[in-house]
């Protein structure tokens, strides 16, 4: 277990920057999740920490020692891959002995350590196998034994559910959680699938065009998200997002749906600048019966997952509305329904995306 | 598909077309095993029947020739000549497709250029430089210009594609110099395009003709495609002999393509599995 530090780490392709900045700060026994769209920069940012890339400038520190220049092998970090990347002429014992052979590590120690591994993830009937023998869940069961056979420090992540089909993805999932638990470890773990980094995470690190966004726990980033794309991001089916008008009348500073007469959020002045344009997110579940505020709205389409419905409904404007609802089955497409809200749920966002308190 | 004329007459002229081809391939190796059997006499006149010269033909070409020693000078050039071929080659190919620098598209280029330049514009610089280097009638001499083969970086290259990058990086984590990842992933791995690159500059250095007439110069040191060819050039060429010769000399190549056709078809569509 093992702490690690990123200290306004930056990376740049010739005169294009990739990632901007970074500061973070990952303790020891932590399961961090780097999320965000393709391109932001997370994948670029785990291979900075394996070594595979070269940092540009910033310092990268592994329990306080600089390993900016350190040979990727000698940090002390081991790495699953989206596609697996095992040794196709090898069988999985050679495989997940590979690295420790080349580490001069004894033959009885490395068949120990390959046991240990193989029974911790129930590899030992496949142990004689090649790659292209196994299924798709057995292969990336053997990366990750070829991880954990290293006894590294810190295990990183990348994308490496990707490449399975939904149920085994689900199940994978299970696996991660139940070996962080098990083997205590530090885990740098990169997704684009925020359901994966909601379910896995202790600490979610949102990235978005080489920038981190914003920093923390998946419920927090969910109840309080620092800024819109955080917001949307987090979330599924994500917030909407109405546009409103910041108003101050009787009762104090409130932030107005214009097109929906009945929906007033109110907010406190100290962001707040009356006459501004604002973004006015509402997530799907925040719609209740007992709200206060109300959009009318017309269904456009509906979703039926047994336990509870989304309905897709748009205002006059052409805005779309999502909504939860436990209580959808009677409703139908063309529906014309009044959707109600409390307020004090509804986050308020100014023109740049931030977040208004 | 309905057995309307049209479709039976494109099946017609496509079979057609396909036996033609297939007749134009197979007849020179059918003349060839049929002259082996007849006397120069009847193979002059056109004899394309099997005949009863076959014991005389081997045993000529036994007594005119030091078969051991021939085939001998041409297992050992084509040997090396296959074995550097492919050293140099595939490390060339992989450096130029995995390691970037500014001038890696321009060095490349220029050296895909060398393919247009015809090996007669080479022959007499290379023949001076190997005698500057005091290697004329040596093997060395036959094989040094061979092993820089631009084709086979080429084909090396682009194959190179094909390795996945993720193996390389997992290769590095796990500690793994570059020479290692080399030898101990990307050699294995690629086995189906060195294969093929194998059968490909096998081939080509058994069959290697033109060079070896210029740089060998005694009989000690000739290789099999010499022997045969100064047998059919003679004043009185025994042709059913230079077949039995030609036979033999077809040999080796048909057994490295009979044992590695897969693996060569495998290297042909693409190596990484």
């Amino acid at each position: 277990m093992s702490e690690l530090q990123l200290n306004g780490v930056r990376k740049s392709y010739g005169g294009f920057e990739v990632i901007k900045g970074v500061d973070l700060d990952i303790k020891s026994g932590e399961f961090v999740v780097f999320v965000g769209p393709s391109g932001c920069g997370k994948s670029t940012l785990l291979r900075m920490i394996a070594g595979l890339e070269e940092i540009t400038f910033g310092d990268l520190t592994i329990d306080d020692v600089l390993m900016n220049d350190v040979d990727p092998s000698k940090r002390g970090i081991a790495m699953v891959f989206q596609s697996y990347a095992l040794y196709p002429h090898m069988t999985v014992r050679e495989n997940m002995g590979f690295a420790l052979r080349f580490a001069g590590v004894p033959k009885a120690e490395i068949q120990k350590r390959v046991m240990e591994a193989a029974n911790i993830l129930e590899l030992g009937p496949l142990l004689d196998r090649k790659p292209k023998q196994l299924s798709g869940g057995q292969r990336q069961r053997v990366a990750i034994g070829r991880a954990i056979v290293r006894h590294p420090k810190i295990f990183l992540f990348d994308e490496p559910l990707s490449n399975l089909d939904a149920e085994l993805r689900v199940h994978m999932r299970i696996e991660i959680a139940r070996l962080h638990k098990q083997l205590a470890a530090t885990i740098v773990y990169v997704t684009h699938d925020q359901v994966e980094a909601m379910t896995l995470a202790d600490k979610i690190v949102v990235m978005r065009g080489g920038v981190v966004e914003q920093v923390g726990s998946p419920l927090d980033l969910y109840d309080d998200p620092a800024n819109l794309f955080v917001a949307g991001f987090i979330g599924s089916p994500k917030m909407n997002f109405l546009k409103g008008m910041i108003e101050t009348g009787e009762g104090g500073t409130f932030a107005r749906l214009p097109d929906y007469a009945d929906a007033r959020i109110p907010i406190s002045l100290r962001e707040a600048t009356p006459g501004t344009p604002v973004t006015v997110g509402i997530r799907p579940e925040h719609f209740k019966e007992h709200g206060t505020a109300s959009l009318d709205l017309t269904i456009d389409m509906l979703e039926h997952l047994g336990g509870e419905t989304f309905a897709y409904a748009r205002h006059g404007n052409g805005e779309l509305v999502i909504i939860e609802t436990k209580n959808g089955r009677g409703l139908k497409s063309s529906d014309h329904i009044t959707a109600r809200f409390d307020p004090g749920c509804a986050l308020v966002f100014d023109e740049s995306g931030k977040r208004l308190r | 598909m309905r057995n309307n004329p049209a479709n039976i007459a494109s099946a017609v002229l496509t079979y057609g077309f396909v036996g033609l081809m297939a007749f134009l391939s197979i007849f020179p190796f059918i003349w060839m095993a049929f002259g082996a059997t007849n006397s120069s006499i009847d193979i002059i006149k056109g004899r394309l029947l099997p005949g009863e010269a076959l014991a005389t033909n081997i045993a000529n070409f036994f007594t005119l020739v030091n078969v051991p020693l021939v085939f001998w000078n041409s297992a050992k050039v084509t040997i090396f000549a296959t074995v550097l071929t492919l050293a140099v080659s595939s490390l060339a190919g992989y450096g130029f497709e995995i390691f970037r620098s500014r001038h890696r598209e321009r060095l490349y280029r220029a050296m895909l250029l060398t393919l247009m330049i015809p090996f007669a514009a080479l022959m007499i610089p290379l023949f001076i430089m190997m005698g500057k280097m005091d290697l004329i009638n040596t093997h060395i001499a036959v094989v040094l210009p061979t092993i820089g083969s631009a084709f086979i970086v080429f084909y090396f290259r682009q194959c190179t594609k094909a390795f996945p990058s993720e193996l390389r990086d997992a290769a590095k984590v796990d500690g793994l110099k570059e020479w290692q990842i080399f030898l101990y992933i990307y050699v294995p791995v690629m086995r189906s395009t060195y294969a093929a690159a194998f059968i490909i500059v096998f081939m080509t250095a058994w069959n290697n003709y033109l060079w070896p007439l210029i740089v060998l110069q005694s009989n000690e040191t000739k290789t099999i495609t010499l022997v045969i060819s100064s047998l059919a050039s003679a004043y009185y060429p025994d042709y059913g002999v230079v077949m039995v010769g030609t036979i033999l000399a077809t040999l080796p190549t048909l057994t490295v393509f009979f044992f590695m056709q897969r693996q060569f078809v495998q290297g042909m569509l693409g190596s990484v599995k």
